[in-house]
């Protein structure tokens, strides 16, 4: 018998209700468990360590000069989510794709939505992410992120929050493939008991993505990787292997006539689309970081004339900014028409004075953030702060309100887990991965569950101690 | 394929097959070096001369000492020709194009390399360690010829291989030409340390159940096709691989690869010798640069 | 007043780079306070023409096979005249230049120089004045990847470093503040005739602050291109494929001729 436990009040749990039984989605795979041994799951997770390690030493310990690997820990408890729900999450997340890809269309030429006063200029232009060079540029099919991650997290209501947008080089997705494949292996006897949506055609998806956002007739497509020493190389070249096209460098490629080329053994050959996981700044040093040894001379020219296709596109990361994120809901309304079907977490922006007293007034219960600061910099978490961090805090929002945000302490829904001792919930998010080639949007059913693995901690981020989950979809 | 790919992977090849000649000409530098030096012992520089590392050696330790050389040459990783730094190189190529070769050839080349990390930790550079470095390169070469599928990838790990090997297989000639020149000071501690060097010896005794002779011992290594590190060898194959390569960008070095060949086939070492030893190996030599430098214009940095 | 100019630019190199790429803004477009009458670019190569998100008119020049130098000449002729701030808005928001960049990111003692400047024409002026004061015309203290903090705190500088401080110190008033790029008519030989020069949006238009020559651009300035900071606006950028050590040279002449 596996105990199971529910996580501290006011936390919702994806297995139990709050009576301690199992939720309905859940029955078939707790039944399941409860008649395995914990020593043969012990064993399975052992060789799930064993097998990712083999995967690893084939892909993890690029970046590693020792030959040493640093392998996610995986957790063997799915996460499971009903049809419905994911129903209406693809729903609001196509919608919400459509939305951001409308609005950098608009910043970058019209400015209608800044012009209709629904979200600040200075918010837009005056923000580091937003690329002059970019100004009027055409783009075919008007597609600026073809790729984007969404982060969610179900709240202590039971609802699905977006927490974030990934439109730059969102990362994550070959887990989970590698997730999936690793739970078929060994517990196959569970897809023969569940209707799980499949995930393993996401490479096929992309690429047929990639080919689309080219007007070129059978276009050549590359990934564009900063090359063996990126902490995400790995994902970088499983892609390119997993859609079988070339996996590139900067210095693999040139420009000539406002084409790119790349060089091979036998002469040059066009490329129409380049998938680049490299940041903005780095991708041409006569555009941009004029020291960026990782980027192509001439390939802003090349694009700014139409000639290459990048995916994502330059300077759509002002739209996954801090300071733009609480005007998702308002872009839906405005161009779309319609009514947002996720809902953003709530935010306070302190430099409207109404807000700004509300932060004022519940300090010790909300979570302030800096507009523009990046990686927990210039944050204030209110329930952990002591008098003397709130006081420095509330004199910084009195002096500088525009500067910051406020979000009340998110409650990540939890996950039962394996730990040292057992099964104990532990609290996860959702990253889904949302294509679109400016038509239609697609996606596969599921996407990255990440787990804070430390008992009682929020923070999911793999490079502080998180693992993840496969993430099962139900179909109907 | 990607020019870049193709240089990984030739390089990978080359530097391997590089460490892997290195503990050959060593472990027979070691055999010699307990000879005394009127029977050709005492040579302990020409693995210095050999790999253009003399003057680095001198400046750094003085007078060469044959324990000092054996660990420079084995284990220095300031050393850019050491066997430990072939091995890296030759790790380092293979790390690069990880996604373009079997994970056996990975796993052979990175155990390789951590496993001799440890052993330089462990000292001086002895015949146990040869022997493991050609072990290791048998395996590798084992993985790639098991595993690695035949297209251009293959093609161009091989290339690397025997132009690698030419090159080596002359060079060591032309350091030991002293041995063949002059038949008088022919040894035979030294004869069979050459041949040993090349795992020829075995093969020499087979063939000509004799003696060693300097005419003997030069054909065997120019021009037998059978002898698998002759320069004979490593032209027919340098030939075969190239020609496999698709494309028009190759054809200065495919012309340049032809040439050589039937030159190999077509001359006796009677001619060799008429000609003068020396002059022959320094043209071999810069043939097989230019046989280099082609095939890096035409494949690994086409722009 | 009508001006002529020839400005040429060449790059040496002791080895022979493989491959070489230059992004030109070498070409100025008509405006209130100038239109040209003739102008010509030589180049050693082909080059393809674009405008960029500034509204920068730009040429790629791609240079293949090895080789020891690349000159690049500008010629031509531009009449200007004083026109005073100009209203016209460009293809950008003006709100992106109050954005810094990493060329001119304010440090505190950019702040400093700044603090209490009144938002005006006047108060522009007396904090061009400051940066002047601050950081007087010595060339071959800076370089072109100077930032504005390092220019202010050596001291000294150039056109360049005086514009970047400058726009950087009004960015943090909450002026948007843009770097200009051109060339100027000398009546003594001591400044470059390449010249950089400042644009602040007050009032609805671009006023202009020569802030080394201490006075509102005039007949005697042209201007080429707009940005950011100086890597947005500069007239060449390059980049090499091996080569060695490179010496740059350039020499640009502007003379007023008759009509």
């Amino acid at each position: 018998m596996h105990a199971l436990t529910l996580p501290e009040t006011g936390h919702f749990d994806e297995m139990l209700l709050p009576s301690g039984g199992i939720r309905p989605h859940y029955r078939a795979f707790a039944h399941w468990l409860q008649a395995q041994s914990p020593s043969v799951l012990a064993q399975k997770r052992e060789q799930a360590n064993q097998l990712f390690h083999r995967v690893g030493i084939t892909f993890a310990l690029y970046g590693d000069d020792a030959g040493a690997e640093r392998l996610i820990p995986f957790d063997t408890i799915p996460r499971v989510i009903p049809a419905a729900e994911w129903a209406k999450l693809e729903a609001g997340l196509a919608q919400r794709v459509r939305a951001l890809n409308a609005f950098l269309e608009d910043i970058y030429h019209e400015h209608r939505i800044v012009k209709a006063g629904v979200v600040p200029g200075e918010q837009v232009f005056a923000n580091a992410q937003y690329q002059p060079l970019m100004q009027g540029v055409n783009l075919p099919g008007a597609v600026w992120a073809q790729v984007t991650g969404v982060d969610l997290i179900r709240h202590a209501d039971g609802g699905y929050y977006v927490l974030e947008d990934n439109l730059r080089v969102p990362s994550g997705v070959s887990y989970m493939l590698e997730n999936r494949k690793m739970m078929m292996r060994l517990f196959p006897e569970l897809f023969a008991r569940h209707a799980i949506a499949p995930v393993d055609h996401y490479p096929t998806l992309l690429l047929s993505t990639l080919r689309r956002a080219s007007a070129r007739e059978n276009p050549t497509v590359v990934v564009l990787t900063p090359g063996h020493h990126n902490s995400a190389y790995f994902e970088h070249a499983f892609l390119a292997q997993q859609m079988g096209v070339e996996l590139v460098e900067g210095r693999d490629l040139f420009v000539r006539d406002d084409h790119v080329y790349m060089r091979t053994t036998a002469g040059h050959k066009q490329i129409d689309v380049i998938y680049r996981r490299i940041d903005d700044t780095f991708l041409d040093p006569l555009a941009f970081r004029p020291d960026s040894m990782l980027g192509v001379p001439g390939l802003m020219q090349a694009y700014r004339k139409g000639n290459v296709v990048l995916a994502n596109a330059i300077g759509t990361g002002v739209a996954d900014d801090k300071s733009i994120y609480p005007y998702v809901p308002e872009m839906i309304r405005y161009y779309l028409g319609e009514t947002p079907i996720l809902d953003n977490v709530e935010t306070f922006q302190c430099r409207h004075p109404a807000e700004l007293d509300h932060v004022l007034a519940n300090l010790e219960r909300l979570v302030v953030k800096e507009v523009h600061g990046a990686g927990g910099y210039g944050m204030l978490v209110g329930p952990a702060a002591s008098r003397a961090e709130l006081e420095d805090f509330r004199a910084r929002l009195i002096a500088q309100p525009e500067n910051y945000i406020a979000q009340p302490t998110l409650c990540l829904s939890s996950c039962p887990t394996f730990v040292e001792a057992g099964i104990a919930p532990r609290h996860i998010d959702l990253r889904p991965f949302v294509l679109t080639d400016g038509r239609e949007t697609s996606m596969v059913a599921g996407g990255l569950t990440r787990v804070a693995l430390r008992a009682g901690s929020l923070v999911v981020n793999s490079s502080q101690g998180g693992g993840t989950k496969d993430t099962w979809v139900l179909e109907e | 394929m990607l020019s870049r790919t193709a240089d990984h992977l030739f390089w990978m090849a080359r530097q391997m097959e590089r460490a892997e000649n290195l503990a050959r000409l060593l472990d027979v530098s070691l055999a010699v070096s307990l000879l005394p030096a009127s029977r050709g012992g005492a040579d302990v520089s020409a693995p210095l001369v050999l790999t253009g590392t003399l003057d680095a050696y001198l400046a750094r330790h003085g007078e060469p000492d044959a324990s000092r050389v054996l660990a420079f040459m084995s284990f220095d990783a300031g050393n850019p020709s050491s066997i430990l730094s072939c091995i890296r190189h030759a790790r380092d190529n293979a790390h690069a194009v990880r996604g373009k070769i079997t994970a056996e050839m990975w796993m052979s080349i990175n155990a390789t390399w951590l496993e001799a990390r440890e052993f330089a930790q462990g000292g001086a550079g002895d015949q146990a360690f040869f022997d493991w470095v050609k072990e290791r390169s048998h395996l590798f070469r084992g993985a790639t010829h098991g595993t690695c599928q035949r297209t251009d990838a293959f093609s161009f790990i091989r290339l690397g291989t025997f132009i690698e090997r030419a090159d080596n297989t002359a060079r060591l000639l032309e350091v030991k030409r002293h041995l063949l020149d002059d038949a008088d000071a022919a040894d035979y501690y030294a004869w069979s340390a050459l041949l040993r060097a090349v795992g020829a010896f075995e093969a020499y005794h087979a063939l000509y159940r004799d003696a060693p002779s300097g005419r003997r011992v030069a054909e065997l290594l120019l021009l037998r096709p059978d002898m698998p590190r002759s320069l004979r060898a490593c032209f027919d194959e340098i030939y075969k691989w190239l020609a496999r390569l698709e494309g028009d960008n190759g054809r200065a070095a495919k012309r340049l690869a032809a040439e050589l060949r039937a030159a190999q086939a077509y001359t006796s070492v009677d001619e060799v010798f008429d000609a003068g030893l020396h002059d022959y190996l320094t043209r071999m030599l810069g043939d097989i640069t230019r046989l280099g430098a082609l095939v890096h214009e035409a494949y690994l940095e086409a722009a | 007043m009508r001006l002529s100019i020839r400005h040429e630019t060449c790059y040496r190199y002791d080895g022979a780079p493989a491959r070489s790429t230059q992004l030109l803004r070498l070409t100025p477009a008509d405006s209130a306070a100038q239109r040209v009458l003739a102008w010509r670019l030589v180049l050693p190569g082909p080059a393809s023409e674009t405008v960029d998100g500034f509204g920068n008119r730009t040429h790629l020049v791609t240079l293949e096979g090895p080789h020891h130098e690349i000159r690049l000449l500008a010629e031509g002729e531009v009449e200007t005249r004083v026109a005073g701030p100009d209203p016209a808005l460009g293809p950008l928001d003006v709100r992106v230049y109050l954005r810094p960049s990493a060329l001119t990111a304010a440090s505190a003692a950019i702040a400093e120089l700044a603090a209490g400047s009144a938002r005006s024409v006047a108060g522009c002026a007396d904090l061009a004045a400051r940066v002047l004061e601050a950081m007087p015309y010595r060339p071959g203290v800076t370089s072109a990847g100077t930032t504005a903090a390092a220019a202010l705190a050596l001291g000294a500088g150039v056109c360049q470093d005086h514009t970047q401080v400058f726009v950087a110190a009004c960015r943090t008033l909450a002026l948007p503040a843009r770097y200009v790029s051109g060339y100027l008519l000398n009546e003594d030989e001591t400044h470059a005739a390449s010249h950089a020069w400042a644009e602040v949006w007050l009032d609805h238009a671009w006023h202009g602050f020569d802030v080394s020559n201490a006075r509102a651009p005039d007949e005697h300035h042209l201007r080429l291109a707009v940005g950011l900071d100086y890597l947005d606006a500069c007239p060449v950028r390059g980049v090499r494929q091996g080569g060695g050590a490179e010496t740059h040279r350039a020499h640009a002449d502007v003379r007023a001729t008759d009509e």
